[in-house]
C-alpha cells in the first residue's frame, strides 16, 4: 500500500474537481474586481429588453449606471439565441463625463437621499443591431 | 481464372464509362433564385442548377440576421429583416453542396442548411456506380466459385 | 489449412502485440494508467459542467460543453477511438470514477477484501444491451435539446454520472459501464470491428494458473471490473479496457494487440437479438439525425426542437418506430428470403436474423464516419474559440477567442463521405460473405443464402450514398 501515491491521486483527484470549480469563478471574479464591472443582459424588446447590474446589485432596466471618472467594463451577455448588437451612439468618453455631471448636478438631492451620491448616473441609448 | 478478371474489368469499365459520360451536355444558362430565411431553414430549401450556370441568389430574411455560406464554393453573404444580401457565381463544380447559416441566428444555427445541387451529380454517380459495381462482382464471384468447385 | 485472408491481403489471424515494447508494457502496468488520463478527462467535464450550467438556454455553437462533447468527442470516438482502438474512451472515462473510488475506498491503491457498497448482482434477465438500447434511443429523442443547449447537456452529463455513481453503490463493481452507460452499448458493438483487442497471450499459462488473479484480484490490481473472465474472453464486446488485468497478472500473460478490423464478427459466441437491435437502433438513428439535422427540411427540424408538441410527439413515434420496427422489419424480410433462397429447413429464422445483423456492424460504422465528417468539417472551427474562451467571459487563454467560424474542405466533404460509406460497404461485404458460411451447414446453401444479404446490404449503401451525397 503506497500512501504516498494514493494522496497524490487523491490531491489530483480534488485539483480535477473541487479546484478547478473555486479556480474558475475565482480567476473570474478576480478580473472583474479590476473594473467597475457593469453586466449588461441583451434581450430582444419582446423579452425585456435590456437590463443592466453594477456594484449595486440591483438590476436596472434599460439603464445603465456608472460611476463619474471611472473605466467601465460592460460585460454584455446575450442570452438568447439570436445575435445581438450593441451601439452607444451618443458617447464618447469625454461626451460621458460631461453629460454625467450634468445629469447629478441635477439629480444631486434625489440620489443623495439615496445614499448613492458618488454614483452618476445617465440612460444611455442603446442600439440593438 | 484468368477469364473471369477479365469479366470483372470490363465490367467495371464500362460501368464508369457509362456513368460519367452522363448528362454531359446540359446547356448552361443563369438562373436566378429568391431564397427566404427564417428559422430554421431556407425557401427554397434545395436549389438546382447545372455545371456551368451562373447562379444568382437574393437572400432575404424573414426574422433575424441570417447568412448564406455554400460548401464546396467557399462563398457567403447575409441578409437582415429589410436589408438582402447576394451572391453571383457560376457553378462549375458539378455535386450536392450543402448551404447554410453563417450568422448565429438562434440554437438550431448549426442545422440550419439547404442543398444546392449542380447536375449532373456525378459524384452521387460515380460511387453509386462503384457500390453496384462491387455488388455485381461480389454476387458474380459467388456463382462463379461454385462452378469452380463444381468443375474440380 | 489454408488461412483466411481478408480481401486476400491480411491474414485474419494476424496479431502485433503492442505490449511487447518495454515502454507500453510499463505504462499497462503502471497503476498511473489510466488513472491520470481519467483525473484529465474528468477535469475536462467539470469545465463542460460549468460551462453548461453558465450557458444555460444560450446557443450552443460558442458554448464549450457543446462543441467539446457534441463535435469533439462524438467525433474522436467515431473516427478513431472505437474503429482503431476500440472501447480506449472508457478505459479513460470519468463517469464512474467517483463510483470506483466509493466501492474501492482508494483511487490508486488495490485495497484488499470486498468492495464497498451493496454489491448486489444486475438481473440476469438484463445481462444484455436491451437497457442500454432502450436509454440510447430515448436519449436521442432530446437531441434537438441536449446538443445545442448548454443547459441540456449539463443536465445528461451530469444525470449520467450521478447514476453512475447510484448504480455503483447498490450494484457490483461496473455494472453501470456494463448494462447501463448509453454511450457503453454502440461502443461494445462497433469494437467488434476495432483494430485493437485485450487478450490473454498463451492458454497455457492461464491453463494452469490456478488462482485466477485476472478474475479475482491481487495486492497489484482489482479482479476484472467488468466481470469478464480475462483468460477466456474472446470478443471485445463487453472488455472496457480498465487494464487491471495487466497489472493483476503475476505471469504478464495480457496482451494489448493490433489486429485486422473486423474479426470479433466471426466469433460466433454470445450473439443475440439485442446485440441485432442496438445495430439495427444506430443506423436508424443515423439516418434519422442526417435528415434532422444535415438534411434541408425546416419542419423535421422543428418537430426535432419541439416547437408544438404534436410535432415533437410524432417525431419521438417516428423516430422509435423507424428504429425499433421498420428497420428491424425490412431486414426480417431479407433474412427470410435468405432462408428461402438457401433452401436450408434446419437453420432457424433466428439465427439467419441474428448471425447475419453483424454484417450492419461495418456499414454503421461507416455511416456514423461519414455522418461525423459532415459535422466537423463544417463546425470544427468552433473549437478553436470556446478553447481560448470556455465560458463566454471574454477569457481568451490560447488567444484564438477571435477566430471565426471558418468551415474546411467542404468541397470534398462529399467525397470523403462516398468514399468512406464505400470502404465500410466492403467491410460489410467481406464479413457477410463469412458470416453465411458460418450460419448455414452447407457451402451451396450458404451461398445462395447470401444473396438477399448481399442485395440488402446494397441497397443501404446506396440509401445512405444517396442521403448524404445524393
Amino acid at each position: 500500500m503506497n500512501k504516498n501515491k494514493e494522496r497524490i491521486a487523491v490531491t489530483l483527484m480534488l485539483l480535477a474537481t473541487v479546484v478547478t470549480i473555486v479556480g474558475v469563478f475565482g480567476i473570474e471574479s478576480f478580473r472583474r474586481k479590476q473594473f467597475y464591472t457593469v453586466e449588461l443582459i441583451a434581450r430582444s424588446p419582446l423579452n425585456g429588453n435590456w437590463t443592466s447590474r453594477g456594484k449595486d446589485g440591483i438590476w436596472h432596466p434599460r439603464k445603465i449606471y456608472a460611476p463619474y471618472g471611472k473605466e467601465v467594463k460592460l460585460y454584455i451577455r446575450n442570452i438568447e439565441t439570436v445575435s445581438h448588437g450593441f451601439a452607444l451612439p451618443d458617447f464618447n468618453r469625454t461626451d460621458l463625463c460631461d453629460i454625467a455631471k450634468q445629469v447629478v448636478e441635477e439629480k444631486k438631492h434625489s440620489v443623495y437621499s439615496r445614499n448613492r451620491f458618488f454614483y452618476r448616473h445617465h440612460s444611455c441609448f442603446l442600439g440593438c443591431i | 481464372m484468368r477469364n473471369q478478371k477479365i469479366i470483372k474489368i470490363c465490367f467495371l469499365l464500362s460501368t464508369f464509362y457509362l456513368l460519367f459520360s452522363f448528362g454531359s451536355s446540359f446547356a448552361q444558362s443563369e438562373k436566378f433564385f429568391e431564397i427566404r430565411a427564417k428559422k430554421f431553414s431556407y425557401t427554397p430549401n434545395i436549389i438546382r442548377v447545372n455545371k456551368g450556370d451562373l447562379v444568382r441568389v437574393r437572400l432575404i430574411s424573414e426574422d433575424v440576421h441570417h447568412g448564406l455560406f455554400i460548401d464546396g464554393y467557399g462563398i457567403k453573404t447575409s441578409a437582415h429583416p429589410g436589408m438582402e444580401g447576394s451572391l453571383k457565381f457560376v457553378a462549375d463544380k458539378p455535386g450536392r453542396y450543402t448551404f447554410r447559416c453563417s450568422v448565429t441566428c438562434g440554437e438550431f444555427h448549426p442545422y440550419m442548411v439547404g442543398y444546392m445541387v449542380v447536375g449532373p451529380n456525378s459524384r452521387f454517380w460515380m460511387y453509386g456506380g462503384i457500390v453496384l459495381g462491387i455488388g455485381v462482382i461480389a454476387f458474380l464471384t459467388t456463382f462463379l466459385r461454385k462452378k469452380q468447385n463444381v468443375q474440380g | 489449412m489454408s488461412k483466411d485472408k481478408l480481401f486476400g491481403l491480411v491474414d485474419l489471424d494476424w496479431r502485433f502485440e503492442l505490449t511487447k515494447f518495454k515502454l507500453i508494457r510499463a505504462l499497462f502496468k503502471s497503476r498511473w494508467f489510466p488513472l491520470l488520463a481519467i483525473i484529465f478527462n474528468l477535469f475536462i467535464f467539470v469545465i463542460i459542467l460549468i460551462a453548461g450550467l453558465i450557458g444555460g438556454f444560450s446557443a450552443g455553437n460558442y458554448n464549450f460543453g457543446i462543441m467539446i462533447v457534441w463535435i469533439l468527442w462524438w467525433v474522436m470516438l467515431m473516427f478513431v477511438l472505437v474503429p482503431i482502438f476500440s472501447r480506449a474512451w472508457c478505459l479513460m472515462c470519468p463517469f464512474p470514477v467517483f463510483g470506483d473510488w466509493m466501492q474501492r475506498g482508494a483511487l490508486f491503491n488495490v485495497n484488499p477484501g470486498k468492495l464497498k457498497g451493496l454489491n448486489l448482482k444486475w438481473p440476469k434477465a438484463l445481462k444484455n444491451m436491451w437497457v442500454m438500447n432502450i436509454l440510447f434511443l430515448v436519449t436521442t429523442f432530446f437531441s434537438g435539446f441536449f446538443t445545442v443547449r448548454p443547459l441540456a447537456t449539463f443536465i445528461l452529463l451530469g444525470g449520467i454520472i450521478l447514476l453512475a455513481f447510484i448504480i455503483g453503490l447498490i450494484f457490483e463493481k461496473r455494472t453501470f459501464c456494463l448494462y447501463v452507460c448509453p454511450v457503453s452499448g454502440f461502443q461494445g458493438l462497433y469494437s467488434q470491428f476495432a483494430m485493437a483487442e485485450v487478450r490473454r497471450k498463451d492458454p497455457e499459462i492461464c491453463k494452469n494458473h490456478n488462482v485466477k488473479t485476472c478474475f479475482m484480484g491481487n495486492e497489484c490490481g482489482y479482479g476484472c471490473p467488468w466481470m469478464l473472465a480475462p483468460f477466456h474472453f474472446t470478443k471485445n464486446t463487453y472488455c472496457g479496457m480498465c487494464l487491471e488485468c495487466f497489472k493483476s497478472c503475476p505471469h504478464d500473460n495480457m496482451g494489448f494487440n493490433l489486429r485486422p478490423p473486423g474479426v470479433d464478427l466471426l466469433v460466433d459466441e454470445k450473439r443475440g437479438l439485442d446485440e441485432a437491435w442496438k445495430a439495427f437502433i444506430m443506423l436508424g438513428i443515423a439516418m434519422v439525425f442526417f435528415l434532422t439535422m444535415q438534411g434541408p427540411w425546416g419542419v423535421l427540424k422543428d418537430m426535432v426542437r419541439g416547437t408544438s408538441l404534436k410535432g415533437y410527439l410524432t417525431f419521438i413515434s417516428l423516430h422509435s418506430a423507424f428504429s425499433l420496427l421498420i428497420v428491424p422489419a425490412i431486414f426480417f424480410f431479407f433474412s427470410w428470403l435468405s432462408k428461402l433462397f438457401s433452401g436450408a429447413k434446419e437453420v432457424s429464422l433466428r439465427k439467419i436474423f441474428t448471425n447475419f445483423s453483424y454484417t450492419l456492424v461495418p456499414l454503421g460504422l461507416g455511416v456514423w464516419i461519414a455522418f461525423s465528417i459532415g459535422i466537423i468539417l463544417p463546425n470544427g472551427s468552433y473549437i478553436l474559440h470556446i478553447i481560448s474562451d470556455p465560458f463566454s467571459w471574454g477569457w481568451n487563454l490560447f488567444g484564438t477567442k477571435s477566430f471565426p467560424w471558418t468551415p474546411v474542405f467542404t468541397g470534398i466533404l462529399g467525397y470523403l463521405q462516398g468514399l468512406v460509406l464505400v470502404i465500410f460497404y466492403l467491410f460489410s461485404l467481406a464479413y457477410g460473405s463469412r458470416l453465411a458460411r458460418q450460419t448455414y451447414p452447407d457451402e451451396a446453401q450458404a451461398k445462395r443464402g447470401w444473396i438477399p444479404m448481399l442485395v440488402f446490404l446494397t441497397l443501404a449503401a446506396l440509401a445512405f450514398l444517396w442521403l448524404y451525397i445524393g
